[in-house]
């Protein structure tokens, strides 16, 4: 069968490992511009990414095989050519492995992609948390108490936040006037031209102007997402214009259907069922410089489902594993009070260990051969 | 020739660079006449967050100023340490010193200096233009370090340069100080002493006295006095710097040596340690092993071009002998290294680059035991002085030993991921150079069946190893990452440099297995690993982004450019046909 020599030819093989240099070589550039996220999506997880060849301005763009094609074409083209030369021998078990290896590699970056959550947790001392934040989405909430004692949380997620859309609730509906992904806010006396000429007439927000702003490329930053919301009792007249926005801290107040109501727009979150209470967070410099010499924050773990409450040591290089999340000491604000961690959930964070202890092994095997090889041929020589 | 002088030359070449690198160790130890400036240099004290002997902080002050170990211009000053004493006792005298390079019109503009033929200017030429400087200096300090002009990173390495010589000159003594013992304990009986005391401290970020206990158990000299001033009794190091300074003001070398000694003996009781560890970085510096490794390197180059010529086999038993002298020295800077800092053997820029050559010395040592053609040496000489010329001029941006900060603190991981993805760029410079040579024997003449066999398998061989420990190191970076950050792969472009390493070499292999390249069009990939593994050492650091941004330089641009023009004549060279070679 053509395809099926094809597919499992040598040639395919390089011309693949060609254009998967080519994709990461593009990619790396494209990073000074679009930030290493942006990046990730548009080059590594994707059919097809698009280069634009002068950064910056979509004047130009090339079409090169994505990342998530690239992988599936390398996976097909190691199993047709193993499949079409397989032979149980112990001469050719070091290649068998050195591949099973590559694919399980492969593999767990294609799952990490698609299981895998990535979210931060800043938590000041003293301060008990039961919940990360996502740092590149956003949500607008709307909280009501319910009468006991407890609050009824609706979250919108930033997919449906756009302009004019409406969402009825219980007695009034909200309406995005508009909404900017991330916007730059300055107090309005500072505005220019550049800013948009709409107000709030209600709430913090009112002295403020807005514009719209490119996504956020540097890691450390996030973007400042702001919405113009309306909140229409039903049957009656808009109630006014607040300005929402996750640059904001605190809620906004407003009475409807004979109740106070908060809004806000803040970090997507992410609940876990256990709560973590920052004892102590420590930053240690180098003597007369400003070069970090450790970070670490002590907390206490409290979980009510398992009766779980002890203390442990998060600090650089030494995670804490629990839940099937992981808390790795990322960061620190507010002049050493906070200390921020990475929360991560990657179910097969075992498979690139597994994949590189097997082609580790696998190439020491090959490679062995080869050089017994050469150096018996060599001996031969000599004796000859 | 005869059997027994044929062994007598084998030995000579070999036996001379001995002797050359004695003498240097000796001189090095050799105690000096008049002004002990030797057991002065080792005194320790904190400067960048470590112990250091003031023979590094002088050296380095002068590498970042004037880009050598030596004060240009008469030749009156026989080493860094003696500037220091200079500097610190002396500044109406350093001060005159023209050690300041300014190029820039716009900075001579700025300052209202006249431009002179050697482009050199002193401290007190620049003193009176401070103030249209510093108002620069704030607004080019502002900006993002990527967007500033060339007159704009002049003027700011100017800034640097001029900042690094006033912390020097605070760090012992203050400028206008005559007799500072006398000082010192006038300080005791008057407490209103506190705020000039304090507004010296502000002016270095020197530690020089061993007070108080633990790692931060040291105390800027100023800072000392005022303790003292609390204590009612004088630190017997602040009290010895002032000694020191009072003899050298008086040119009086009797008393400086005393006093060095006295503080040397009282620091043997108390601080023996951090002595012995100062003293012994003050000898590792002049002693500068690596550069000597340079000189031997170029011997072994040399002896190993002439084997090909004339005399094969004393030659290339000689240029061997003088590469095993070269790589002993080198190992012993290493250790020498490795034990000072603490730390396994690669920790920045610097130190990446004195591995690599190393490596690919130890690497190249193997391949001419197998098959003696001199070409593994020759290749691990040209390679080991690149190498180690390349960690010279890295060296120009500071302190080479500095501390790790707290994500990369971890031995375990340094000794891993770092040490396996070094000796793998070593590995595939080796096969790039050994590729460089087979063209360019191909270009100026035809290769002999079984030279070309030899070199074939080096080449063969030297990437199977560059891919087995391209791929370990890099998949242990992956699970360092996954260790401290949480992720095991982040695209990142240190990352992503590595990973081209790797697939680099597996389309190499491949495509051999495959029949798609023979002899010379393996060459000529392995020729393009070099431009390769260039870009993952040095070219992903200019992006200025991700974890691993740790060294950006203009001028390594260039020559990265360079070196990457260069690699590509070298592939288009060995595609001229044979006929139109011959």
């Amino acid at each position: 069968m053509p395809v099926f020599k094809l597919l499992s030819s040598l040639r395919l093989t390089v011309t693949l490992l060609v254009l998967a240099m080519l994709l990461i070589f593009v990619a790396t550039l494209s990073q000074v511009h679009l930030g290493i996220h942006e990046v990730q999506l548009l080059y590594f997880r994707s059919w097809i990414a698009w280069w634009d060849v002068i950064p910056g301005e979509k004047t130009f763009s090339l079409p090169l095989p994505g990342g998530t094609l690239l992988g599936i074409l390398l996976i097909t083209n190691i199993l047709a050519a193993h499949g079409a030369r397989f032979q149980l021998r112990w001469s050719k078990a070091g290649m068998i492995v050195i591949h099973s290896g590559i694919l399980i590699m492969l593999l767990g970056e294609i799952l990490t992609g698609f299981l895998g959550k990535e979210a931060q947790m800043p938590i000041d001392e003293g301060q008990t948390v039961n919940y990360s934040l996502f740092p590149r989405e956003v949500e607008l909430v709307v909280v009501v108490p319910d009468g006991v004692g407890a609050e009824t949380v609706t979250a919108i997620p930033q997919g449906r936040l756009e302009d004019g859309a409406e969402f009825p609730m219980a007695g009034f509906t909200l309406k995005i006037h508009k909404f900017y992904r991330n916007s730059e806010i300055v107090p309005e006396e500072k505005a220019t031209p550049e800013f948009e000429k709409v107000r709030a007439t209600e709430g913090v927000g009112k002295r403020y102007a807005v514009r719209r702003k490119g996504r956020e490329t540097k890691m450390d930053r996030r973007d400042l997402s702001t919405a113009y919301v309306e909140i229409i009792p039903d049957g009656e007249k808009s109630q006014g214009r607040w300005l929402l926005s996750n640059a904001f801290k605190g809620e906004e107040k407003y009475e409807a259907a004979g109740k106070t109501w908060k809004m806000s727009i803040r970090q997507r979150r992410l609940y876990h069922p256990f709560s973590i209470k920052l004892l102590d967070f420590s930053h240690d410099r180098y003597l007369g410089t400003n070069v970090p010499k450790n970070f670490s924050s002590k907390i206490r773990i409290i979980n009510s489902e398992t009766g779980e409450d002890r203390e442990d040591l998060i600090y650089m290089n030494h995670p804490l594993r629990y839940s099937g999340l992981t808390f790795y000491q990322s960061g620190f604000d507010n002049n050493d009070s906070t200390s921020i961690f990475q929360v991560v959930r990657n179910p097969v964070w075992t498979l690139p260990y597994i994949s590189c202890a097997m082609v580790g092994l696998g190439l020491l095997w090959v490679f062995s051969q080869h050089l017994i090889k050469a150096v018996s041929r060599r001996n031969k020589v000599t004796a000859s | 020739m005869s059997n027994p002088s044929r062994k007598f030359l084998a030995w000579l070449i070999p036996a001379l660079c001995l002797l050359f690198v004695a003498s240097a160790v000796f001189r090095a130890l050799n105690s000096e006449k008049g002004y002990h400036f030797k057991e002065f240099a080792a005194l320790p004290v904190v400067s960048n967050g470590r112990v250091q002997p003031l023979d590094s902080l002088a050296r380095n002050a002068l590498l970042a100023i004037v880009g050598k170990q030596r004060v240009p211009g008469d030749d009156t000053l026989g080493s860094p340490a003696e500037w220091l004493a200079e500097l610190c006792f002396r500044p109406e005298i350093a001060d005159e010193r023209k050690i300041f390079l300014i190029h820039h019109d716009e900075i001579l503009g700025l300052t209202g200096l006249t431009r002179s033929e050697e482009k050199t200017y002193s401290y007190s030429q620049i003193l009176p233009s401070f103030q249209a400087i510093q108002p620069e200096a704030r607004r080019i300090g502002a900006k993002e370090p990527q967007t500033r002009t060339p007159y704009e990173k002049a003027l700011m390495r100017l800034t640097r340069n001029l900042g690094i010589y006033n912390q020097l000159k605070h760090a012992l003594a203050h400028p206008g100080q005559e007799d500072a013992e006398a000082e010192f304990e006038s300080f005791l009986s008057n407490s209103s002493a506190v705020s000039g005391l304090q507004n010296w401290a502000s002016f270095t970020e020197v530690y020089a006295v061993p007070s108080g206990k633990g790692a931060d158990g040291w105390r800027k000299l100023p800072d000392s006095v005022i303790d003292a001033i609390q204590a009612g009794e004088i630190h017997p190091a602040s009290l010895a710097y002032a000694r020191i300074g009072d003899a050298y003001r008086s040119s009086d070398p009797v008393a400086f040596n005393k006093s060095v000694a006295a503080y040397g003996t009282w620091l043997h009781g108390n601080r023996s340690v951090q002595l012995s560890k100062s003293s012994s970085e003050a000898v590792f510096n002049r002693v500068a092993p690596f550069y000597l490794c340079m000189v031997l390197y170029v011997v072994t180059f040399l002896c190993a071009i002439i084997s090909w010529l004339w005399q094969g086999s004393i030659f290339r038993q000689a240029a061997f002998r003088t590469l095993l002298i070269g790589l002993a020295l080198h190992t012993a800077g290493l250790i020498i290294r490795m034990l000072l800092e603490g730390r396994p053997p690669v920790t920045n820029l610097y130190s990446s680059a004195v591995f690599i050559g190393w490596g690919t010395i130890v690497l190249s040592i193997a391949l001419e035991l197998f098959y003696r053609n001199a070409i593994g040496t020759a290749v691990a000489a040209m390679v080991g002085f690149g190498t180690l010329l390349i960690a010279h001029h890295l060296s120009l941006s500071g302190d080479t030993l500095e501390m790790m900060r707290a994500v990369l603190d971890t031995n375990f991981w340094l000794a891993t991921h770092v040490v396996v993805i070094t000796l793998g760029y070593s590995a595939n410079f080796l096969a790039g150079f050994i590729a460089i040579f087979y063209l360019m024997f191909r270009l100026f003449g035809s290769i002999p069946k079984p030279t070309a066999n030899s070199l074939r398998g080096m080449v063969y061989g030297v990437i199977c190893f560059a891919t087995l420990f391209s791929f370990v190191g890099t998949v242990l970076g992956g699970i360092w990452a996954d260790q401290s950050w949480g992720r095991f792969w982040g695209w990142d472009p240190k990352e992503n440099g590595a990973l081209l390493i790797v697939i680099w070499n597996a389309i190499i292999l491949h495509a051999r297995w495959g029949g798609m390249v023979k002899e010379r069009g393996m060459m000529v990939m392995a020729v393009f690993g070099n431009i390769v593994t260039s870009w993952s050492w040095f070219g992903t650091n200019m992006l200025g982004i991700g974890l691993h941004s740790y060294g950006f330089t203009d001028a390594a641009f260039v020559w990265l450019s360079g070196f990457v023009i260069s690699q590509l004549i070298i592939m288009g060279l060995g595609y001229i046909p044979r006929k139109a070679v011959a």
